[in-house]
């Protein structure tokens, strides 16, 4: 089994005590405690301004309702860039320089796509997707 | 200190991978500015498969300010008599448990999520458990004041 592991630590001193949040998840399949996931894509991109454009798309009935993760980082460094997220219409969020999202995808039918678009400026994009399966299509 | 998230992923699943570790200072919306609020950590359990808001974007004492900065961030710690189970999940979902949602994906036992959020009105944070048996779900939200 190829293990993955995902952990987020959170600090803040806007709570007093001030928070200290540490959670690690092992990726599994969707309903299973012994086998993890076990296919990734990853990709960096710039993504200019003017068009809502699909950086993920949901037309894999092999990874529908499954245990799929997806990992977006804006890697622009000027504050005022943002890329909006959105999944099938509608608007999850902002991403703004520097900012990082890790999700569960449902990927619940062809419509259900991770959809971004660039603001203020050609927004520069990481993104890891970790899944269940993919399918070839023949050459 | 601010508020900062750090993620870290190690995967065997592709030897050319090296994981990834990002940390992220959360600023207001288009500034270096600290963001300054948050709803608090808190923990609640479910036990039915009925949709329930787990944040309510209209019922927030101190009002957000939409289409900005905020993230939250969820993480589904099992039962506290059973602990995790991964063969369940609660799945989270944008919008109105009262109206339509968009699904974000499943959180099986032991998962969690950071993602941005709008902060706008019916625009909350859905959470349906598969299963009538007890899950807790941990949560933060950091937002902008309005």
């Amino acid at each position: 089994m190829a293990t993955t592991t995902a952990n987020c630590t959170i600090n803040s001193d806007l709570l007093q005590p001030n928070l200290n949040a540490s959670k690690t998840s092992i990726l599994m399949k969707g309903g299973t405690s012994s086998d993890g996931l076990e296919f990734m894509d990853m990709g960096y991109i710039e993504v200019a301004t003017g068009t809502n454009f699909d950086l993920l798309n949901a037309d894999n009935a092999l990874n529908k309702d499954k245990a799929n993760k997806v990992y977006i980082s804006n890697e622009s460094t000027d504050e005022t860039y943002y890329v909006i997220i959105t999944i099938d219409a509608t608007v999850i969020g902002r991403l703004y320089a520097g900012d990082w999202m890790f999700i569960p995808w449902g990927a619940e039918d062809a419509n259900a796509d991770i959809e971004i678009q660039a603001y203020t400026g050609t927004n520069k994009i990481t993104y890891a997707y970790f899944h269940e399966n993919r399918t070839l299509t023949s050459a | 200190m601010a508020t900062t998230a750090t993620f870290n992923i190690f995967s065997e699943i592709s030897p050319a991978f090296s994981g990834i570790t990002k940390t992220m200072t959360l600023t207001k919306a288009g500034t270096l500015n600290d963001i300054t609020e948050t709803t608090g950590y808190s923990r609640r359990k479910l036990a039915s498969t009925t949709p329930v808001d787990l944040i309510t974007m209209a019922n927030e004492l101190v009002e957000p300010n939409d289409n900005t900065a905020a993230k939250v961030f969820i993480a589904n710690v099992g039962s506290p008599s059973s602990g995790i189970d991964k063969t369940t999940h609660v799945t989270i979902s944008i919008g109105d448990t009262s109206g339509t949602t968009q699904e974000v994906g499943r959180l099986y036992g032991g998962d969690w999520l950071m993602m941005p959020v709008t902060v706008v009105d019916d625009m909350d944070v859905v959470a349906t458990p598969s299963t009538d048996d007890v899950v807790v779900l941990e949560y933060v939200m950091f937002f902008e004041e309005g």
